[in-house]
């Protein structure tokens, strides 16, 4: 459908435009303009320019591509519920993150954004390990059980090093629980230009994944190198993830319903796919966000919550799905 | 098997679960020697020996080695019906759905000044309620389905990542003084525990034995397909729905007093099965012995790695647990 693109172009705009006027407080437009163009110092300036902006902008962001991460997981391992939660890559880069923290002492950004990069990239690498050891006899379902039990050791890993080191769990516990809110801005405005042009960097392998679709035969005959379009596809898709986990901790869902949506409106071509995901993506992440401040008011309720309160029925459907079933 | 062969086979675990018994009443913050622990069993150690092992240390080893037997015991009964040795009951949502009843339990039955209205002896089973019902969603998603654990443990995971959002919206949703007790429990509690949480297991864990004992011939034709186990003549179906509730039970009543420890159910029935093969009889008696001699042992070193501080038991089940669920994932796959 060709309104589609547009629409969700309006759509990502309208919730991020909405994210700023919406908290504990409604703030009429005027009040959010003035805000933004002509800071004036008072309490509404500092809630919508100094909380509410750096939180659209993450929770866009982030959800975009986390949402192209899981896109190009699955398109690469041909497995519809691949994604960087269900795997265990966001755990790998919150295990990385909190090991470098508690264990060797590491505490500058710099430094603990590779370490995440680090942790993504191993647990992807464990997963791709797995699929090539497998040789082919591995179902969609029975990977997503091996990413899931990855991510549960690495928890019970990152839980070991946090109740032993009480000064890792103060400053940790917050960024580990996942979420859009109060992140250290320094980091954001550094990640969020990467993780930009990560998402514009995955639309360059759009013809390569639609060749990778029809099978490995058929893309090498098509001229595609298949081994080293993985290893780029994987790398780029869990370096997004990873760079997500420094911002926002370990968010699930995103990547498994983002393109799981996309699909719905325009098929399997991954030029059409690639822009309707990320900004799915970022509509899904903006709207929880926006879900979780108003929920529970006064209180708010953790963004992960409320994404899986819609992930895992998609979850649920797709295992259910004709075309899963025939995979397995 | 010669008998000597099969001695050893039920005696050294047995033994080893005496030894663990004996080490885990000896540690806590001070240190009782083997000798005066076994002389207090006996009930010939000195007043503050006696009082410390049989009214502070005891009822947490007791629950430990209850809740280890009946997560191992559904284990096993997951495993029989499904056919598959990737089953356990720790997965099925089951866990996370005891968590939303006992939050619910607690949001409806607190009142203002922080207390219950009604006893505490009701928290198990608002626990097996609220695991019920999370195990029953997962069994009706996964209908037809019942031969394929692994497609089964996806839905249990989706099931308790939707019980777990519940949790955490409830526990907000929910005034202080009702999420703070709602936490405490979350948090798993055996360091609290008391004889009378230990006798509501040891009684559930009793009745499912009798069951157990009665269902026996029922569970050993389910080791044959499912053709052949009908050709027998016994009634299959009703058995198997009868093994599955008894496995939510086992696993609810086990899960509401000592939280949630993952894998137990997972590993026991495997270990069993490689000590004493698959005959149905020995791995039932075998497997409730390995579970808790687990959970003893993760409870020791959850309690002793850190020390002072401790670390959550399930934490330690996990570490041993989940790659040994990789392998045998990976050996049923390179097996067709």
């Amino acid at each position: 459908m060709r309104w589609h693109l547009p629409a969700l172009v309006l759509l990502t705009v309208f919730l991020a435009v909405l994210s700023l006027h919406v908290g504990l407080r409604l703030h009429a437009p005027a009040t959010v303009w003035a805000a933004l163009t002509a800071p004036d110092g008072g309490a509404d300036a500092l809630i919508i320019s100094g909380l509410r902006l750096p939180r659209m902008v993450a929770a866009g962001v982030v959800g975009a591509a986390l949402g192209v991460s899981g896109l190009l997981m699955q398109a690469v391992l041909r497995n519809p519920l691949a994604e960087p939660g269900l795997l265990g890559v966001n755990a790998g880069a919150s295990f990385a993150v909190v090991f470098a923290f508690a264990v060797l002492g590491v505490s500058g950004f710099l430094a603990l954004s590779l370490f995440a990069l680090a942790g993504a990239g191993a647990a992807m690498a464990a997963i791709f390990a797995l699929v090539l050891g497998a040789r082919g006899a591995l179902t969609p379902v029975s990977l997503v059980l091996a990413g899931v039990t990855l991510a549960a050791f690495l928890a019970s890993l990152t839980q070991v090093l946090i109740v032993t080191d009480e000064g890792t769990m103060e400053s940790l516990l917050f960024w580990l629980a996942g979420g859009f809110a109060d992140r250290d801005g320094a980091v954001l405005w550094a990640v969020a230009p990467l993780l930009v042009a990560g998402v514009a960097l995955a639309a360059l392998s759009a013809g390569a994944l639609d060749a990778m679709a029809t099978g490995d035969a058929t893309a090498r005959a098509l001229g595609v190198d298949t081994g080293r379009l993985r290893f780029l596809v994987l790398a780029l898709a869990s370096t997004l993830a990873g760079l997500s986990v420094v911002i926002a901790g370990p968010v699930g869902f995103v990547g498994l319903v983002a393109p799981h949506i996309a699909r719905l409106m325009a098929g399997v071509a991954h030029a059409r796919l690639l822009p309707r995901t990320a900004l799915i993506g970022a509509s899904i992440a903006l709207a929880a966000d926006i879900a979780a401040r108003r929920v529970v008011v006064p209180q708010e309720a953790p963004v992960t919550a409320t994404l899986a309160l819609i992930g895992a029925p998609v979850l649920v459907s797709l295992v259910r799905s004709r075309r899963l079933r025939a995979a397995a | 098997m010669t008998l000597a062969g099969s001695g050893a086979r039920f005696g050294l675990p047995l033994a080893a679960l005496g030894l663990l018994l004996i080490l885990a009443t000896a540690i806590g913050s001070s240190w009782i020697g083997p000798d005066r622990v076994v002389a207090a069993f006996l009930g010939r150690g000195s007043e503050t020996d006696t009082i410390i092992v049989w009214t502070l240390r005891l009822p947490r080893v007791a629950l430990a080695v209850l809740a280890g037997a009946a997560l191992a015991l559904a284990g096993l009964l997951l495993q029989t019906v499904v056919r598959n040795p990737i089953a356990s009951p720790s997965v099925l949502g089951v866990v996370d759905g005891a968590a939303v009843g006992v939050v619910l339990f607690l949001w409806i039955y607190s009142n203002e000044a922080n207390a219950l209205t009604v006893s505490i002896h009701w928290l198990p089973l608002a626990a097996t309620l609220g695991a019920g019902a999370f195990a029953l969603s997962v069994a009706l998603l996964a209908k037809g389905d019942i031969s394929q654990p692994a497609r089964l443990i996806l839905y249990g995971i989706a099931m308790a990542a939707l019980a777990k959002a519940l949790v955490t919206v409830l526990v907000i949703l929910g005034p202080v003084y009702r999420a703070s007790q709602a936490l405490i429990w979350l948090a798993g509690s055996v360091h609290a525990a008391h004889w009378d949480d230990a006798a509501i297991l040891a009684t559930v864990l009793a009745a499912a034995l009798l069951a157990l004992i009665a269902l026996r011939p029922a569970l050993e034709q389910m080791a044959l397909d499912d053709a052949s186990a009908a050709a027998t003549g016994l009634a299959i179906t009703p058995a198997k729905a009868t093994a599955l509730g008894l496995s939510v039970v086992l696993t609810a009543a086990a899960v509401s007093f000592a939280g949630g420890i993952a894998f137990v159910g997972l590993i026991a029935p495997n270990a069993a099965r490689a000590l004493v093969g698959a005959g149905f009889g020995a791995r039932a008696v075998l497997t409730p012995i390995l579970g808790a001699a687990m959970v003893l042992g993760a409870d020791i070193l959850a309690r002793v790695v850190a020390y002072p501080l401790e670390l959550p038991t399930g934490t330690i089940t996990a570490l041993v647990g989940a790659p040994y669920f990789l392998f045998l994932l990976f050996r049923q796959i390179r097996h067709g």
